[in-house]
């Protein structure tokens, strides 16, 4: 269990952790809303559950976790709410029409929002929020050997999307 | 030497142990290509970083910043998620609408609760007295310390049904999440404090959390729930039409 001083130091490392947990929803559920959602639910659940965090663990490797969870659990608990939103957030969303000529950070995120999900959360992990492959492992719940190999994929497809001639000689 | 991709990208990634990155080190001296295709993983690295580098200094919204600081939720957002589950509760009952009603069950009512639960004509739990009274008039976000009965969250169920959580008031008094069902108030789910688990000793540090939902219960709303809870207006609004959903 916690003392008080270390919950409230946890309190403030959550908060800094905000800005990158809630990057990594927006990659995983390709929504800024359903994003915001994902992390206060996933904040409010490592709240309660503070006292099975170790320690001797990193807090965002942890906290990735949460929030991955979360939005598996609200995938499969929403029902008739997605269908309701998905329309009205449809022009929020990454999508595939507002990308191309545009300037190559757009043409970067729509990208990575036309990834199967697997691959865009592992790249999402490693490449953007720089967790090594052990970490990144761990938050998925799979051996290294398969987030490499997603990851390998996943740089392949980026790779011909954003540099098609790059594969040249 | 012949080095697979998933190698180069390792590399690239800076995950080799010393003697693979040496044997890499050595291959890209010896090959441009082994060399350019590194130089391409970690130009992918750098355009992502980049790319995504700008989102971190957006504004973050208020709701997620009082969350992390531990404060209590507004009672608009998602009260049922309130990082406040941590009365451990013993489940008695998790019955699906239609399910018999069992031994365990019939002890709750006996014992504490006789009063306010009664089993309808079908044979189903239903709320009476003053357990009734409070889901039908009582609002979410009226706490009167002397109620024999606080309101929780109200919510429409995907079974078009009005449901509301409620918890008696008292020691060792149940919980749980009640439907309207025509004139009845069903009762879907029953929960109990732990305080009666014998051997639980850690229950009693978590006693003082009065008002707080349990697991049962939330997964329950969570289950059940369709779209988001009522807000205050949702209630009044509910509550002049007698529960009665205006969807089915």
């Amino acid at each position: 269990m916690n003392t008080r001083g270390t919950t409230e130091t946890i309190h403030d490392q959550i908060v800094a952790l905000l800005p990158r947990l809630r990057r990594f929803a927006r990659n995983l559920t390709r929504s800024p809303s359903d994003a915001d959602d994902v992390v206060q639910i996933a904040v409010e659940r490592a709240l309660v559950k503070l006292e099975q965090w170790r320690s001797d663990a990193r807090l965002d490797s942890w906290m990735f976790k949460i929030v991955r969870n979360a939005w598996i659990d609200e995938v499969r608990s929403r029902g008739r709410r997605d269908k309701i939103f998905l329309a009205e957030e449809a022009g929020e969303n990454v999508g595939e029409s507002s990308i191309d000529r545009e300037t190559d950070l757009m043409s970067v995120q729509s990208a990575m929002a036309r990834l199967p999900e697997d691959q865009r959360v592992a790249v999402s992990l490693v490449l953007v929020e720089g967790l090594p492959y052990k970490e990144a492992a761990d938050v998925l719940d799979i051996p290294i050997g398969t987030l490499t190999s997603r990851l390998a994929r996943a740089r392949e497809a980026l790779q011909a999307m954003l540099e098609p001639e790059g594969k040249r000689r | 030497m012949t080095i697979s991709d998933e190698t180069l990208m390792a590399f690239a990634d800076e995950e080799l142990d010393a003697a693979t990155r040496a044997a890499v080190e050595a291959a890209m001296r010896a090959d441009p290509e082994i060399e350019r295709r590194v130089a391409q993983h970690r130009a992918m690295r750098a355009r992502l970083q980049s790319a995504y580098a700008p989102e971190l200094d957006e504004a973050l919204p208020e709701r997620l910043l009082a969350t992390a600081r531990g404060a209590r939720p507004a009672s608009s957002v998602r009260p049922m998620r309130k990082p406040a589950a941590r009365l451990r509760w013993q489940p008695l009952l998790s019955m699906a609408a239609s399910l018999v009603i069992g031994v365990g069950l019939g002890y709750v009512v006996q014992r504490h609760s006789s009063s306010v639960l009664t089993k309808g004509s079908d044979g189903r739990l239903v709320a009476s007295g003053a357990l009734a009274k409070a889901l039908s008039n009582q609002l979410g976000s009226e706490r009167i310390p002397s109620a024999p009965v606080h309101i929780g969250l109200s919510f429409m169920a995907k079974s078009g049904d009005y449901c509301r959580t409620f918890m008696m008031t008292g020691a060792a008094s149940p919980a749980g999440v009640a439907c309207r069902r025509a004139d009845d108030w069903q009762i879907r789910v029953l929960a109990q404090p732990s305080d009666d688990v014998p051997g639980d000793e850690s229950a009693a540090a978590y006693r003082t959390a009065g008002s707080t939902l349990s697991p049962v219960i939330l997964d329950t709303v969570q289950q059940q729930i369709a779209g988001e809870p009522l807000d205050q207006n949702g209630e009044i609004a509910a509550r002049q039409q007698g529960w009665q959903s205006s969807h089915r």
